[in-house]
């Protein structure tokens, strides 16, 4: 899960271009949207593609992409449970 | 009423880039050598300015071009009052528009840039970024010198449709965007540059401003139609 | 003003002499009146693979066989769908205009195209290593495409693209009106174009703004749009060259929200200032307007902020509106001229659109919302409005003379 949890701290800050947040700034367990990284509704959608692209998990609805996105630690849960690749 | 005076004006492009109150400053290397490649990736909002990046690096190369070219104009939109921001009118001009945005879009698709398909956009960013509520315009034309979008802010100008008139010439496409899918080289533009005027009225500035006669917009007009041959013998 | 310079002014007003379309509802105003009298969509439901999915899509499809018409009757654009809607659409208003155009040397008629993504469909073919003709390439570039029709109409006037999202036909209209009272021409070709793609159907898909069940304008339950694609056209004149009484354009006026960038500013005031100058340059008062026809795309965040737009601008009196795009979707490039078309029409046969695919009319919208179409008492003056990505707005005033 550690693993994981890294890989998409990364690939959260290169589909969001956050280029000057390095993963240590991102806190497994703290919120990834309303924090300091300034994130809006265009970059939940983001995410949601990133998901279809690199996992294969497909998101129909975005209340299940907010629960999903509440940290990174439940996005790598939501991740290790759904994915397809 | 037929003479307008050139405010201002910014330059960016391989050359390097400036205002009418500086000299063209060189890039720093090694993105000089970079942008003189066509790989225009690296160029950054922090060359320019100390204002927080964050839209900046969510634009895509034809608003980055732009909203620099804007930027090294900042100055005289700071001095401005919400009335004239108000009547500021947007014209923008470009051969390539959007296209280094749609060859990536098209090869992976991914929401956040998809807004940035449209040669319009850099207009929107311009006009959040100095809240200008004026005219607004987006041409695509086969020559790659802005002069249709001057004969046009001439024309709001005479017309009372706006005070004042940011022009844009933008040309934006990426060396290895290009090189990656294999479309006819004269859709292409190997030159790449963003390049602003600030016009107005005569009365509005002081007197040193150059000048840019009705007559030379009609000139530009006819340089720029579409059925300039030069769009039929690239072919 | 003079009695003679405001003839002056009249004489060179641009008017209207013919329109042409290309829309889900067929080929030619024909179908597509028939579609605003019945108040029917024409919405289909087609599968398309997006991304690694197959997803069900409704939208404002051009019929097969019209485009299998069309690539019969010109091969040389056979995989060009932006070139054959366009001309088909310019075929039609150039015969409509009929004999006025007879007088009107090549050197005097301009053309303006309104596109957003021209002929896309290539880009993605070559993206994937498929095979297209080099004129469909071409095409690709709007203004090769804008040439390229021009020069089929044989226009030696002047020639302009406008590419500026969902408000690109308006501003192109606005740009044709303009090169006649300037006196650059007496007569502009406006042509509105875009076709339906992988490539936008994979972004707006991104971007969750599909109805999944086809978009619902102003509907208490409504959320998101329908794409469409098409083309329409508008052969305009200067008012001098027609003896009887016209439909003029007669003020247009665009605007930036100088807000967030994908949706428009909440409050409409970037819409409603674009109104107040279209209104402004007609030189008419907000009570003058007759029928709006709404930009009305379905998404929960315009029809929003248009209602909030039109309040602004006309108080408690909000003239009868409507939204057609339940009808052919929204067609991006080709909105701006198609929408003015179907103004056209309706100041012709005197009947106002209604709001196709309406079930609940939303409260926050004006109860002047028409759901059915209705004949009028009084239509001689129209706003057409439109906006887009990037917070810009464009508002176009319609207004028929007395006969």
């Amino acid at each position: 899960m550690e693993a994981l949890i890294d890989e998409l701290k990364n690939k959260i800050i290169a589909a969001l271009s956050l280029e000057h947040i390095r993963p240590a700034d991102i806190k497994a367990d703290e919120p990834i949207f309303g924090t300091g990284l300034g994130l809006d509704s265009i970059d939940s959608l983001e995410l949601v593609s990133l998901l279809e692209r690199d996992y294969g998990i497909l998101i129909e609805e975005m209340s299940v992409a907010q629960k999903a996105f509440a940290s990174v630690r439940t996005l790598a849960e939501f991740v290790a449970k759904n994915r397809k690749n | 009423m037929n003479d307008f005076v050139i405010h201002a004006a910014s330059y960016l492009g391989p050359e390097g880039f400036g205002n009418d109150q500086t000299s063209l400053r060189a890039w720093p290397s090694p993105l000089k050598e970079n942008l003189a490649r066509g790989e225009l990736d690296g160029l950054h909002w922090s060359l320019l300015s100390d204002s927080d990046p964050s839209r900046f690096l969510r634009m895509d190369l034809m608003c980055r071009l732009g909203f620099m070219a804007a930027e090294l104009l900042a100055v005289n939109f700071d001095a401005m009052s919400d009335a004239r921001r108000d009547r500021l009118g947007v014209c923008a001009e470009s051969f390539t528009g959007s296209l280094d945005t749609d060859i990536r879009f098209a090869q992976t698709p991914r929401p956040s840039i998809f807004a940035y398909t449209l040669p319009s956009t850099v207009v929107g960013e311009i006009c959040i970024r100095f809240r200008l509520k004026g005219p607004v315009l987006s041409l695509i034309s086969p020559a790659t010198n802005g002069a249709n979008a001057i004969a046009e802010a001439v024309e709001w100008l005479r017309d009372g449709d706006a005070e004042m008139a940011l022009c844009l010439g933008i040309e934006a496409m990426n060396g290895s965007t290009a090189n990656s899918v294999s479309l006819p080289e004269n859709l292409l533009s190997r030159d790449w540059h963003g390049a602003a005027l600030l016009l107005g009225h005569s009365e509005n500035s002081p007197r040193e401003k150059p000048f840019v006669s009705g007559a030379l917009a009609e000139v530009c007009r006819k340089l720029c139609s579409c059925r300039n041959p030069l769009a039929k013998s690239i072919r | 003003m003079g009695a003679s310079l405001e003839t002056a002014v009249n004489e060179s007003a641009a008017a209207i002499a013919g329109c042409g379309s290309v829309s889900a509802t067929g080929l030619g105003l024909e179908p597509l009146q028939s579609a605003v009298a019945a108040n029917a969509s024409a919405l289909q439901r087609r599968e398309f693979v997006i991304g690694k999915t197959s997803q069900s899509i409704v939208a404002g499809f051009v019929p097969d066989e019209i485009v299998e018409q069309l690539r019969a009757a010109d091969s040389a654009h056979a995989d060009s769908r932006a070139f054959l809607f366009a001309a088909a659409a310019l075929k039609q208003a150039a015969k409509n205009a009929g004999r006025i155009l007879d007088s009107v040397p090549a050197a005097r008629r301009g053309f303006v195209l309104s596109t957003t993504k021209a002929n896309i469909e290539a880009l993605d073919k070559l993206v994937r290593r498929q095979s297209v003709s080099a004129v469909a390439q071409r095409q690709i570039q709007p203004a090769f495409l804008a040439a390229d029709l021009a020069e089929q109409l044989d226009c030696r006037g002047p020639v302009q693209c406008v590419s500026a999202a969902c408000i690109s036909g308006l501003s192109a209209l606005q740009q044709g009106a303009a090169i006649i009272r300037r006196g650059l021409a007496d007569a502009v070709f406006v042509a509105g174009v875009d076709i339906i793609s992988q490539f936008v159907l994979s972004g707006f898909n991104s971007l969750k703004s599909f109805d999944p069940e086809g978009c619902r304008p102003f509907d208490k339950s409504r959320i998101g749009l329908s794409l469409g694609e098409g083309a329409a056209a508008i052969v305009l004149v200067k008012r001098k060259l027609l003896s009887s009484s016209a439909t003029l354009l007669s003020g247009c006026g665009t605007s930036n929200d100088a807000n967030h960038l994908t949706g428009p500013s909440r409050d409409g005031s970037g819409l409603a200032l674009a109104i107040r100058r279209a209104l402004a340059k007609a030189g008419i008062a907000a009570d003058e307007i007759d029928y709006v026809n709404a930009h009305g795309t379905g998404t929960p965040y315009n029809d929003n902020m248009e209602s909030l737009a039109l309040r602004s601008v006309f108080g408690d009196r909000v003239p009868p509106f409507s939204s057609n795009k339940g009808i052919f979707g929204h067609t991006l490039g080709a909105a701006g001229v198609l929408e003015t078309v179907l103004c056209v029409a309706a100041l012709e046969n005197n009947l106002l659109p209604g709001t196709p695919r309406l079930r609940e009319r939303d409260p926050v919208a004006p109860d002047s919302l028409l759901a059915k179409p209705r004949t009028a008492t009084k239509l001689d003056c129209v706003l057409k409005i439109n906006c887009g990505f990037g917070g810009t707005n464009a508002a176009l005033v319609l207004e028929r003379e007395a006969p």
